[in-house]
């Protein structure tokens, strides 16, 4: 087993001083970091909108509501979703590229050409994708809590920090499934661009257009501001109403349920507070509403790593050799 | 008038051949096919939902969806066009220059009496007709599909107003197929090649409307507008600098004007500006930029 | 311990209908230089990706230094070193990256002593700390060579190691491999078109046509069998084309 230490040494050197990678990882920083400045930005406004109303208010002789609370973990929602988009796309590439560069030159005829056990070398490739991206996403949420710290000006509390290390443990988790489902594919297809091909596709339908079918059969996504309120329905009877249109409901949420991606996002945003209805909820709670996300996540990305070490063998990445 | 020709009929046949355009279509065709119903299921629980609670006394608004046009259910294809049909146009755009640099045929053609800038355009034009193609099928899949969920044919304006929305977004694929060919010219290998563009489409799609609208990425795949931000400097500022590249979010709101969204507001003569100033720079950006590097090695 | 360095018995590598090998049988003894010659799409790239484990044969039998392809594979691999064509590395890592990884790869006790050797070898010093994305081929073709034999091995199995280098690189990777042979007892068995070169550094060669062996001889014994011929190449074609005078 030895021999695998020696192939995740050499895969993490490789990738420290890819400046391609580099560029992602800073970019992907970069982004999140602005959806961060844009979020306290636009809260900022909602703020002073609120204070002015109420100020409008006191001088008509009312009494307004109390002011909208400030959740700064809610801050993180573009933030997310950005990981999920562009994160898992970017963890498409660095697994992809884990295989092409080794099918690309000649490297995998000096490797195999070595007394290697049979799985060494997926076990090296798994091994540093799984170092790699735990580092990464280490980084991007200490980048994520410095930003929500200096830049939303707000205050975290050991709570908040045990949910941020909870939502980085789920990211983490989404981009090793994204890198070895591509790794996966390159090790199986005999061109490298076809497995490529094939992940960005999956990258596609399971990132951007299982979510969306969902997302548009929302009733409530029929209308800018919600088709309920457009109603004046309020959260109570919207739920009620929606009892009746159980079987519609079930089957749009199953739609979603099929893509790693939601299973992600549903855990990560409870989490955080992001979805209204867990916000300030315990971590137990939040943990029994939906275990089920996080575990389908990890299964899937305990299935890719099974696929992973089954796949990327002498026999399928030699296919080719004439 | 030959080099156009051999070009053009060249670009076509290698694109149908390769694999990776092969199965964007076959997904993008299928999610075409797909919105009709998609869109006919979500408009038929959202009635139910509003009679449900008419009976239950919940509301005494009236039903926002009383008169839906059978454009609503071409709405959803606005969305498969920014997200599918752009990766397609990148993809066919990258692999069109890709191709002769990695198989080094384009010695051979620029050793012949070809001028680079002629030889790009006539690739351009020969990608350009080939999307063409593919976006008339998908219309015209869409109409039926359409008929299908709503048991009639569109009347011959709203199928008008369909086909206007893929010549709209014809336009608004053809900066991506020059995305994709410049960078499969000037980059460094085939990976990188395909990479970067799709990078450029994350940024252009899903970051730039957030600097300017804060809106949710996620939010931008639903075809209903996000609500205009709250007023501010920042945002005002933002949206100023942000919004006429924003160009998906130029085409969302151009195209639901043409499908007559009730929700649309203003006219979709702006945002065809920003889309026809995209389709020009695009293309010059090409022209000018593109014929110095076609004979670069590519490694890997 | 065999004297064959090399021993294959009906070998045969189909590919669906396609027959890459057709019943080879080929012996080569140790200390020997041996060049296997053959058209484009004879079967030499696949014999050697067979000999070195990297495919398996479809039928037949093949031991490199004793150590049966089939059933010792990984025993093979310990006494081989191979130099693909068109050797590449990683890039993004330095020369001595590359062959420590490949090193401690192949099991080599004290790898940054053993690198230090084989640089030595392969007379290719003070390029260690450079990364391998800026070496030229010439220098990637001495870096193959020096991955190759890191671990020491007793068979060296060489795919077209000439194949675009200038003339110099050419004369410098002969030298190499003369004195890998004559000075370590290092047996060598390569792919190559160029027959100048098999003349300069071959002890004995075969002929591959079609996937079966048409030729083998010492080349003292070939040059003395042809005297007709005043080339190698000329024998070559005379074989090749089935009209041996």
């Amino acid at each position: 087993m030895a021999e695998v230490g020696v192939l995740c040494r050499k895969e993490l050197k490789d990738l420290s001083r890819s400046r391609a990678i580099a560029m992602l990882l800073v970019f992907l920083s970069a982004v999140i970091l602005l959806s961060v400045l844009v979020a306290a930005a636009d809260y900022r406004v909602k703020l002073a909108e609120y204070t002015a109303y109420a100020d409008a208010l006191k001088a008509a002789g009312g009494s307004p509501t109390p002011p909208p609370n400030l959740f700064p973990l809610q801050m993180l929602r573009a933030g997310i979703e950005y990981l999920e988009i562009v994160g898992g796309l970017f963890a498409v590439i660095l697994g992809y590229g884990l295989v092409a560069k080794e099918k690309g030159s000649n490297t995998l005829q000096l490797l195999f050409t070595r007394p290697l056990g049979r799985h060494a070398f997926a076990g090296g490739k798994i091994l540093a994708t799984v170092i790699v991206w735990l580092v990464v996403v280490v980084a991007l949420f200490a980048v994520i809590a410095l930003a929500v710290l200096l830049a939303g000006r707000a205050q975290l509390g050991g709570q908040d920090f045990l949910r941020l290390a909870i939502a980085a443990a789920h990211t983490w988790v989404y981009f090793i499934m994204w890198s070895l489902l591509a790794l996966t594919l390159a090790s199986l297809t005999r061109q490298p661009a076809s497995g490529l091909v094939l992940a960005l596709v999956l990258w596609l339908v399971i990132v951007l257009v299982i979510p969306q079918i969902g997302d548009t059969m929302d009733p409530d996504n029929q209308i800018p501001g919600g088709f309920f309120a457009s109603l004046q329905i309020d959260r109570t009877n919207e739920k009620a109403l929606l009892t009746h249109f159980a079987s519609y409901e079930t089957g749009r949420d199953f739609v979603e349920q099929t893509s790693a991606t939601k299973q992600y996002e549903r855990a990560v945003f409870a989490y955080l507070g992001v979805k209204s209805q867990y916000n300030q909820m315990p971590l137990g709670a939040v943990w029994d509403a939906t275990s089920h996300n996080s575990l389908w996540l990890l299964g899937t990305s305990v299935f890719t790593v099974a696929a992973a070490f089954l796949s990327t063998t002498r026999e399928t990445l030699l296919r080719k050799l004439p | 008038m030959s080099v156009w020709v051999a070009t053009i009929r060249q670009e076509t046949v290698a694109a149908r051949r390769e694999r990776l355009p092969q199965f964007l279509l076959v997904v993008f065709m299928a999610m075409i096919a797909a919105s009709a119903f998609i869109g006919s299921a979500a408009k038929g629980t959202v009635t139910e939902v509003y009679q449900e609670a008419v009976r239950e006394g919940l509301t005494s608004a009236p039903n926002p969806f009383t008169t839906i046009s059978p454009l609503y259910y071409a709405r959803n294809t606005v969305i498969y066009i920014i997200l599918i049909a752009a990766l397609l146009a990148i993809v066919i755009g990258a692999q069109s220059t890709l191709r002769d640099r990695r198989a080094r045929t384009i010695d051979l053609v620029l050793s012949r009496d070809v001028p680079p800038v002629k030889y790009l355009a006539a690739k351009l034009a020969g990608t350009g007709l080939l999307l063409l193609f593919i976006l008339a099928v998908a219309a015209l899949v869409n109409i039926a599909c359409i008929a299908v969920a709503i048991g009639s044919f569109p009347t011959p304006a709203q199928a008008a107003r369909i086909l206007a929305l893929f010549g709209v977004a014809w336009l608004f694929l053809i900066p991506f197929v020059t995305l994709g060919m410049l960078n499969g010219i000037r980059c460094a290998t085939a990976t990188s090649g395909l990479l970067l563009p799709i990078v450029v489409w994350s940024i252009v799609i899903f970051i730039l409307p957030l600097l300017g609208t804060a809106a949710h990425p996620v939010s931008l795949l639903n075809p209903v507008s996000k609500s205009a931000p709250a007023e501010s400097r920042f945002f005002e500022l933002t949206s100023a600098l942000t919004g006429p590249l924003s160009l998906g979010e130029q085409f969302k709101s151009t195209t639901a004007l043409i499908l007559e969204d009730p929700q649309a507001a203003g006219t979709a003569e702006g945002g065809l500006l920003v889309i026809l100033g995209f389709f020009i720079a695009a293309c010059l950006a090409l022209l000018m930029a593109g014929p110095n590097h076609m004979r670069r090695e590519l490694h890997g | 311990m065999t004297d064959m360095a090399i021993q294959i018995t009906g070998l045969v590598k189909q590919y669906g209908e396609k027959t890459a090998l057709e019943q080879l049988t080929l012996s080569v003894p140790r200390g020997e230089i041996f060049g296997l010659l053959g058209h484009n799409g004879a079967g030499k790239t696949t014999a050697v990706n067979i000999l070195t484990t990297l495919l398996p044969p479809s039928s037949g039998t093949a031991s490199v230094a004793g150590r049966d392809i089939q059933t010792q594979p990984a025993e093979v691999r310990r006494v081989i070193g191979y130099l693909p064509e068109n050797v590449q590395f990683y890039d993004n890592l330095t020369l001595h990256e590359n062959l420590m990884f490949f090193a401690q790869l192949s099991g080599v006790q004290h790898p940054a002593a053993r690198i230090r050797v084989v640089l030595d070898i392969v007379d290719f010093p003070g390029h260690e700390r450079e990364r391998m994305g800026t070496f030229s081929k010439g220098m990637r073709q001495r870096a193959g060579i020096a991955q190759a034999i890191l671990h020491e091995p007793e068979v060296l199995f060489l795919d077209e190691p000439t194949s675009g280098l200038d003339p110099q690189g050419v004369a410098t990777l002969r030298n190499i491999i003369i004195r890998l042979n004559r000075e370590l007892g290092v047996t060598v068995f390569m792919n190559t078109h160029l027959l100048g070169e098999v003349t300069r550094t071959c002890t004995s060669i075969g002929i591959l046509s079609a996937g079966e062996l048409i030729y083998q001889d010492s080349i003292a014994a070939t040059m003395n069998s042809f005297p007709g011929q005043d080339s190698l190449e000329e024998i070559y074609l005379s074989i090749a084309a089935g009209t041996p005078s």
